[in-house]
């Protein structure tokens, strides 16, 4: 009898389910909202200026910059060459300049005003809670709707996030790939659906680079290359060239920033100076009593040989470090950290941090949506768009203040 | 999930040789002895330098503190039968980011009001587990994300700084050294409140009427309850012991952190977990003890010192570690059984 | 008084229906509410990305729900997941899908056999191994790739990833069918043969079990088995459809598959449950999910309400079983001459004083 009753409940839900489906139809397209006249709707939006926009530290949200990277010319082998060489991560550093686009939607040449954009991250931090006010701000002036998605760095949930958002048709996605590795998928599908789509922040694998229209976002290795010659002048500032070893706290693994923030200076140095020995590298992640257990296990391995750390974030790695250092009354290391973030600004101002790059957080969100509109507006849209480089020391870290995370 | 064993065992299968004893006793030291041994070893081989300084003893007590704090308090829910309460990182992150908002009225009144966040989530545990009998892994998990939500939507997804939120400069700094602040310029505080909640929650366990009337609860809740024990009351309180350890922790991390924020404190619920297990409470209830809990943290932390030594990278050390985990139970595991004394 | 018991046995057997089939009735009643009220939520775009969101964790679930069946626990299955779609898809520059996925398939049974052996040989609780291979496991992970997630780069690569997502029948795609013939499979082999009804002897009561000839070590081998074997299926399908496979695809799946699976109705004290009902906890969720991310809600929204519906789902159970207890052992003849005993001393007292 149990047994009965339930098999048919599941046969009628199951029922009840696909007469449904074809009741509700195959996927709707729904309507952009335009000004009234298509024309009009470009005139104004060209009008709009956002260079006036501020993110919250009081820094213009979006700088125009003229001059983009100089980028070398492909070697024929990059894998081939020694990891030392900056070459050899050619692919990974200069993705995107080299793609072969294909299917790229054209613009609609309409203006941006009332356009529907699907904002994807990915994953809840407030760094991406910064990024995602960048966005909105610039959206809000043009009027753009706007929607943010966060999957909390779960893949299944952000291809589920994909499809949800093909499903829509909006006018444009923006997307940041979990994954270097599982971009390319993701942004065929999206390039399939015949929607444009705009990556961002974290570099994707070339292959995905063919089917957006750009992307946007830090030169994360650019800014580390500046870094670590920083960090090198310091260090021989402080203690010479002699016995200089220096230890590298990764970040997460397999990600663009693992590869820019620690092979990074490593190429760089290799060439400028190379005097400077790379001692270890790890991943402790993202947790100040690891880091902190780290680095002191480090001091007791290499003692006084250590002279400088470099560290893929400058807000819970950044105090680790510090726990450390200042327990074993080690205040002779330099260190560097890409950042910004209160954190690690604050650690700069005590004089405890050297260095850490700029990357701001709402300008990362706001340039991928500055340049959807641009995209909307009919201009031209290089392939690859690097946000501002800074680095900030003690001497001009007050300007950035209030911080954005 | 009451079953009760099979009779009597045949006591000539029964080995009650001086080591399984002493395994069973202090067996958790054993592990640790035995650890630095080998580290002391690798040393004089040369495989690894400046393990047996004491800067390097210092650093493994500090990198285990907060775990300690927290695992001593998670021990008394094992102990008495409830496996673990998974609720504990948010709990954490719960009251340190209390204690930061709160850092504007002071420094008193934000560790006050942590601590009042602390014990009604450890009372929610406690009247859901003691008193309805929900099952605890799946009910403390359903807390850690009803106060993960909670503190999201609240905070709105943000994190607060100690050093903006404080009324006073005083307050702030203070707050900065509830994890920085040193004796003698060597002990960190987490290590002294460690030390001290080990001291004091051994004698609640060993010595007093609690105690023992949570042991027989653990070890066997019907009896315990036919016997006159108001188990439902032992369990609150152990639950709630749990919670407010983990309220110390969160503090602790929080203060670390500088940062009030919902991650804090992540992963702490398995990390305490496998402490407590490899220290000798065993899950089943009623058998350990929290100077056992002590060393099963000092192990962790040891292991994790020579391999980082050894240049092991962190993964590794994960396998390692939880190959060491399997095989510790086990043997403990073994040795009781092989002296009767196993009544799961 | 005939028609006074009939209708309180009809209104109790209502009660138990609902009760025994409350999670299809939460999946009908989630289902409508987003149908009417989602945006775009009844196009079949959308209801396939539902089922194919679903085929990886239903997958998991199934041998999860058999674990909980017969008691014990398997907190290594999100490791398993992410570790079958590594060398699925690893593997398969090498030697090919054909060969990497029944390796990957292997892989996750044989993880699956050592989890039984150490549980039922060695006699440690299922808690503790299961904790400590997931940990083995995820630095298993990391070390063969060095960090790196895998992606397939051979032209072909997405042929296969096309096949498996392309719609056969409306809302079905190959993936979701391999989904639900293992769990039809596997719902009739547990409710409908003697071998599968076995295992919820064995959870009931692992002593009687045993002494009724069921030889439950085996059984409980063959559970861990299977766990590892649709955890395995599920996360190999998985990294083949994304033709990629990162480093923590399975990590958020443990949690979701329990509290799924105990929603459902599977409860952790063992010999009740099933897999049907684990299925269609499964769908509730990812309707859900879906309509909240229809609605533009964040993630604090969707992490509060799993929390709201399994402490609800939970504490229903407990109160149920706390109110059971509470009357378990009550003979209600004995109560009523109790009550008769009583009146009738009431009726003498009220004689004396009138």
């Amino acid at each position: 009898m149990k047994r009965r009753t339930t098999v048919f409940f599941t046969l009628l839900l199951a029922l009840a389910l696909t007469g449904a489906v074809y009741a509700g139809g195959g996927g709707e397209a729904t309507e952009t909202e335009t000004t009234a006249g298509g024309m009009s709707n470009l005139e104004k939006s060209l009008a709009v200026d956002t260079t006036g926009l501020k993110s919250e530290d009081g820094q213009p949200l979006i700088i125009l910059q003229e001059k983009q990277r100089e980028v070398p010319a492909r070697p024929s082998d990059p894998d081939a060459l020694p990891e030392d060489d900056p070459l050899h991560w050619w692919d990974i550093e200069f993705a995107g300049w080299n793609a072969n686009k294909t299917n790229i939607p054209e613009s609609p040449n309409d203006g941006a005003i009332g356009k529907r954009i699907v904002f994807i991250v990915h994953g809840d931090h407030p760094w991406t809670t910064a990024c995602t006010l960048g966005a909105q701000k610039i959206a809000d002036a043009y009027d753009m709707e706007f929607k943010p998605l966060s999957p909390n760095w779960d893949l299944a949930v952000q291809n589920q996030m994909i499809d949800q958002a093909i499903n829509e048709q909006p006018d444009m996605i923006l997307l940041i790939p979990l994954d270097a590795k599982t971009a390319p998928q993701q942004a065929r599908k999206i390039n399939q659906a015949g929607i444009p789509l705009i990556l961002f922040n974290t570099l994707p694998s070339a292959a995905a680079m063919d089917y957006c229209i750009t992307w946007t976002g830090p030169d994360d290795f650019g800014q580390f290359r500046m870094l670590s010659r920083v960090w090198a002048d310091e260090m021989k500032r402080v203690h010479g060239t002699a016995d200089v070893g220096v230890a590298y706290i990764q970040h997460a693994p397999g990600g663009s920033p693992y590869f820019a923030r620690c092979w990074g200076p490593i190429s760089e140095l290799s060439g400028y100076a190379s005097w400077v020995e790379t001692l270890d590298k790890q991943a402790p992640m993202f947790e100040a009593d690891k880091s902190m257990q780290l680095v002191s296990d480090w001091l007791t391995r290499f003692g006084d040989d250590l002279k400088g750390i470099c560290a893929a974030d400058d807000s819970a790695q950044a105090l680790g470090i510090f726990e450390a250092l200042e327990k074993a009354g080690r205040d002779d290391v330099v260190v560097i950290a890409a950042g910004n973030s209160k954190v690690g600004m604050d650690l700069v101002k005590e004089g405890k941090l050297f260095a850490i790059t700029y990357q701001t957080a709402e300008g990362d969100g706001a340039l991928a949506v500055q340049t959807a509109a641009d995209w909307f507006n009919g201009k031209d849209i290089p392939p690859v768009k690097y946000l501002p480089k800074h680095i900030i020391t003690k001497k001009d870290v007050e300007e950035f203040y209030p911080p954005q995370w | 999930m009451e079953q009760t064993k099979l009779a009597a065992v045949d006591s000539r299968l029964l080995s009650h040789s001086i080591v399984n004893r002493v395994f069973v006793t202090i067996g958790v030291y054993l592990i640790a002895i035995v650890l630095v041994v080998l580290g002391i070893v690798l040393q004089l081989a040369g495989a690894i330098n400046n393990f047996l300084t004491a800067q390097n003893m210092l650093n493994i007590i500090d990198a285990v503190s907060m775990l300690g704090i927290v695992a001593v308090g998670m021990a008394f829910v094992t102990y008495s039968g409830h496996y673990a309460d998974l609720s504990v990182p948010t709990t954490m992150a719960m009251t340190g980011i209390v204690a930061v908002e709160m850092l504007k009225f002071g420094f008193v009144v934000a560790v006050l009001s942590a601590l009042a966040v602390g014990f009604v989530v450890g009372l929610i545990n406690a009247i859901a587990v003691g008193k309805f009998r929900a099952n605890p892994i799946i009910w403390t998990l359903a807390v850690n994300y009803m106060s993960l939500g909670v503190i999201r939507l609240v905070w709105v997804n943000k994190q607060i700084y100690p050093d903006m939120t404080a009324s006073t400069v005083r307050a702030s700094e203070m707050f900065d050294a509830i994890f920085r602040l040193r004796f003698f310029d060597k002990i960190a505080l987490p290590v002294v409140m460690m030390i001290i909640l080990v001291i004091v929650l051994q004698f609640v366990m060993r010595r007093t009427k609690f105690g023992v009337q949570l042991k027989m609860t653990g070890a066997a809740r019907t009896p315990a309850r036919f016997s006159g024990i108001n188990v439902e009351l032992m369990i609150a309180i152990a639950f709630i012991i749990c919670a407010l350890t983990a309220t110390v922790g969160g503090l602790a991390v929080t203060s670390l952190n500088k940062v009030g924020a919902w991650y804090n404190g992540e992963g702490y619920e398995f990390k305490a977990v496998t402490a407590v297990v490899i220290g000798g409470v065993t899950l089943a209830g009623g058998r350990g003890s929290i100077i056992g809990v002590l060393g099963g943290v000092l192990v962790i932390g040891i292991l994790n010192n020579i391999l980082t030594l050894l240049g092991v990278g962190t993964f590794s050390q994960d396998m390692i570690r939880g190959a060491i985990f399997i095989i510790v139970v086990f043997v403990n595991a073994r040795s009781l059984r092989k002296m009767g004394r196993d009544y799961e | 008084m005939n028609n006074q018991k009939r209708t309180r046995i009809g209104r109790e057997k209502t009660l138990v229906f609902i009760d025994r089939n409350r999670i299809f009735l939460l999946f009908g009643v989630v289902f409508l509410f987003m149908a009417i009220f989602g945006p775009r939520f009844m196009t079949a775009y959308n209801l396939t990305t539902i089922m194919r969101t679903t085929a990886m964790n239903a997958t998991a679930a199934i041998g999860f729900t058999m674990i909980l069946i017969i008691a014990q626990l398997d907190l290594s299955i999100g490791t398993i997941i992410t570790f079958a779609g590594v060398v699925g898809l690893g593997l398969k520059e090498y030697i090919g899908y054909g060969g990497s996925v029944p390796i990957a398939i292997l892989a996750g049974c044989g993880i699956g056999l050592i989890n039984g052996l150490l549980v039922t040989k060695a006699k440690i609780s299922s808690f503790i191994v299961t904790l400590g291979m997931l940990t083995i496991l995820q630095g298993a992970i990391y070390t063969i790739t060095g960090g790196n997630s895998i992606s397939l780069s051979s032209p072909d690569a997405f042929a296969v990833s096309d096949w498996l997502s392309t719609m056969m029948i409306p809302l079905i795609t190959p993936r979701v069918i391999i989904t639900l013939v293992l769990v039809a499979a596997f719902t009739v082999f547990l409710r409908f043969t003697r071998i599968g009804r076995n295992f919820y002897m064995v959870g009931g009561n692992r002593q009687t079990a045993w002494l009724a000839g069921i030889n439950t070590d085996l059984y409980t081998i063959m559970t861990f088995v299977i766990s590892g074997f649709t955890a395995a299926v599920g996360g190999v399908l998985f990294a083949m459809e994304g033709a990629a496979a990162t480093l923590n695809l399975g990590d958020t799946s443990l949690m979701y598959v329990i509290s799924a699976v105990i929603i459902g109705g599977t409860a952790m004290s063992g010999g009740k449950g099933g897999v049907l009902k684990s299925f269609f906890a499964i769908l509730t969720l990812d309707v859900l999910y879906n309509g909240i991310i229809l609605f533009g809600l964040g993630n604090e929204v969707k992490i509060f309400i799993a929390g709201i519906i399994l402490a609800a789902v939970v504490l229903y159970e407990a109160y149920t079983r706390y109110k059971h207890d509470k009357i378990v052992g009550q003979r209600s003849e004995l109560m009523k001459e109790v009550d008769q005993l009583k009146e009738k001393l009431r009726a003498s007292r009220r004689k004396i004083a009138g």
